[in-house]
């Protein structure tokens, strides 16, 4: 196979796996099928996404965010426990702590040279404790009144179209803009590819990293503040489950850890394969508890297909 | 030379610093109830950190250890006499329970080697889905112990001492005995150090590998029985905030994340290192939520210090 093919063909997989997944549970429920419902689907999995669309410009640098889970917990604290006093600048307070998070680990990164892995994950326990902190320890209830007032964007709807469905195709195009068209998008991918070419063509590699992980943080915030307005509260715990499901949407998607390959969409067909991967583990039976046991593996498995062993001497 | 040796007794200086600002803080701190107080909390990191130590000495990671602790507590609490299952193996429960931990260490190890997969996707995969397996096993719900003679096995006391500490210590002279008179302990340094050397010059790097990750293993199981006998009982989220803990005392006790440099009797300075300092807060009247937050700062600092960052063009 030529490069070419198997690139065409990285990029058919995930979509004939959506589409099989999609036609296997319409077999068992043609109800499925009904656009009404595709649209509640879609838009239960607009919140996975979310948080998964910054990271994949990390990942796609051959690095990994391990805070987003935190980082989105946090800014659905800052947002619940602020909406009262502040109303619509909670929103804004909230997603630039979700961006502050992201600036420190990339400054972490960056300045001290440590792993992203251990970076981010020390990162996000620090934002778990500014979570706890920010709720005072409980889940803080968003009043009806707030959330037809600051919150509608997110969870309204609008010609049968729910909102979050609106929010997230807004953020797959402007996200995807960014990585296909601007310099910064280019970079990002070339950095993934041979990081050492391009610090020797002169080129600061730092700044890159560095928006990168802001992009996470900033889209994690804003996943906290939508999976905030859809449950009606914020709390410390709220997006704990999250952090599997959503590396695993990346990688499911057809973005290889080992960098340089990716793009959004590809993470928002992983976003849907996972969505109908856990519809379908529910027909089958099987219950919302073991579904970890099956994502983990997914993990797993789809981390082996899509990796790059010629760029990896040393797996470590 | 130099910054070997300061490496190496940086820990313990800091470990000392940190007792002597406690003391003037809180009095109570020097008492010997505390000590024995601070030792006991000790003792479940310590087994966990021996496991810990040789993988990152190798330069890999394990993130599974919250999943091997409450998958092999469930498998304690299950096989003693309890209120779920009618199973009575008293403490003929404990080699099962670390088997299972060895054999899950072996997924991860077998995983990482023959697929070629980094050691931090396996062990977050694998983390997980031992997550879901004791969460599905139970339904969600823990299995209580009605031991009381196997609860015992920590909370009983030898010569005046807390068996949880016995216990830890002889975890201790084990991982001691591998790292310093076995063949496995010297290719550990030698894959740390430069795996592609090792491998020419002989070393079985990927036996190496796994039964490294199955150490690993056996100690997480270890740590799973010692917590289940401790809180009577095993559930899903017992080990909750342990990885978090492993991970910070192995950098902090000065083992670099790179491999190769660092020792298990670092790490244990490292676990009273961050012990004391959570039973400093404690005392001195800082909220449990923070203590996150300054593991996570201090992960951070560690490895600043510990790397050695001239080596590095690339961080991932």
């Amino acid at each position: 196979m030529t490069e070419k093919q198997k690139e065409l063909l990285r990029n058919l997989v995930p979509i004939f796996t959506l589409l099989a997944l999609v036609l296997g549970i319409a077999a068992f429920e043609p109800g499925f099928l009904k656009p009404a419902n595709l649209v509640t689907v879609t838009a239960d999995t607009m919140t996975l996404f979310l948080m998964a669309s910054g990271a994949t410009f990390v990942i796609m640098l051959g690095s990994i965010d391990l805070s987003i889970q935190a980082i989105a917990s946090m800014t659905s604290c800052i947002l619940a426990a602020l909406l009262p006093m502040f109303g619509g600048t909670a929103l804004l307070i909230a997603l630039a702590g979700g961006a502050t998070a992201g600036v420190l680990s990339g400054l972490v990164v960056n300045y001290f040279r440590i792993p992203s892995f251990v970076a981010t994950l020390a990162i996000g326990g620090i934002m778990t404790s500014v979570a706890f902190w920010a709720s005072n320890e409980r889940s803080i209830y968003i009043s009806d009144e707030d959330k037809s007032t600051w919150l509608n964007w997110a969870t309204g709807t609008s010609v049968g179209i729910d909102h979050e469905v609106v929010v997230g195709l807004v953020v797959l195009a402007t996200l995807s803009a960014i990585l296909s068209l601007t310099r910064f998008g280019r970079l990002v991918r070339a950095v993934g590819s041979q990081e050492r070419a391009v610090v020797a063509s002169g080129i600061n590699v730092n700044r890159i990293k560095f928006f990168a992980f802001v992009i996470s943080g900033l889209m994690a915030g804003l996943a906290g503040i939508v999976m905030a307005a859809r449950l009606g509260s914020g709390s410390p715990t709220l997006a704990s489950e999250f952090l599997l499901p959503a590396i695993a949407c990346i990688i499911v998607g057809g973005t290889a850890i080992t960098g340089g390959v990716g793009s959004i969409w590809k993470t928002f067909v992983g976003a849907l394969i996972i969505a109908v991967v856990r519809i379908g583990m529910t027909f089958v039976g099987i219950t919302v508890l073991a579904q970890q046991i099956v994502f983990g593996l997914v993990l797993v498995i789809a981390v082996a297909m899509t990796i790059d062993r010629t760029k990896v001497s040393v797996v470590k | 030379m130099e910054s070997i040796n300061w490496r190496a007794l940086a820990p313990i200086g800091v470990f000392f610093l940190l007792c002597i600002v406690i003391a003037i803080f809180s009095p109570n701190f020097l008492s010997v109830s505390n000590a024995v107080r601070i030792l006991n909390a000790s003792a479940i990191p310590v087994v966990l950190v021996m496991g810990a130590t040789f993988v990152i000495l190798m330069g890999s990671i394990d993130l599974s250890v919250e999943g091997i602790v409450a998958l092999c507590a469930v498998v304690t609490a299950s096989l003693v006499l309890n209120d779920t299952f009618s199973a009575n193996l008293g403490f003929w429960a404990i080699p099962f329970a670390v088997l299972a931990g060895g054999i899950i260490g072996a997924a991860n190890g077998a995983t990482h080697v023959f697929l070629k997969v980094p050691s931090f996707m396996v062990t977050l995969g694998i983390g997980f889905v031992c997550l879901g397996i004791a969460t599905a096993a139970l339904g969600g719900f823990p299995v209580r112990i009605s031991d009381r003679g196997f609860r015992a096995l920590t909370l009983g006391r030898t010569l005046g001492l807390p068996n949880g500490i016995w216990l830890a210590a002889a975890a201790v002279f084990v991982a001691y005995v591998i790292q310093e008179r076995t063949r496995l302990g010297r290719y550990v340094y030698a894959i740390g150090t430069d795996e592609i050397t090792a491998r020419q010059s002989g070393v079985p790097v990927e036996r190496t590998r796994i039964l490294v990750f199955v150490l690993a293993g056996f100690f997480s199981g270890l740590a799973g029985v010692m917590a289940a006998a401790q809180l009577g009982q095993g559930h899903a989220l017992i080990a909750s905030g342990r990885l978090f803990t492993t991970i910070t005392a192995v950098v902090v006790g000065g083992t670099a994340l790179s491999g190769g440099v660092g020792s298990v009797l670092n790490s244990v300075v490292g676990v009273l290192i961050v012990i004391v300092l959570t039973n400093g807060m404690v005392l001195m009247g800082v909220p449990p939520f923070v203590q996150q937050g300054v593991q996570g700062f201090l992960i951070i600092v560690a490895v600043t210090l510990a790397l050695d960052r001239r080596q590095l063009l690339v961080v991932k």
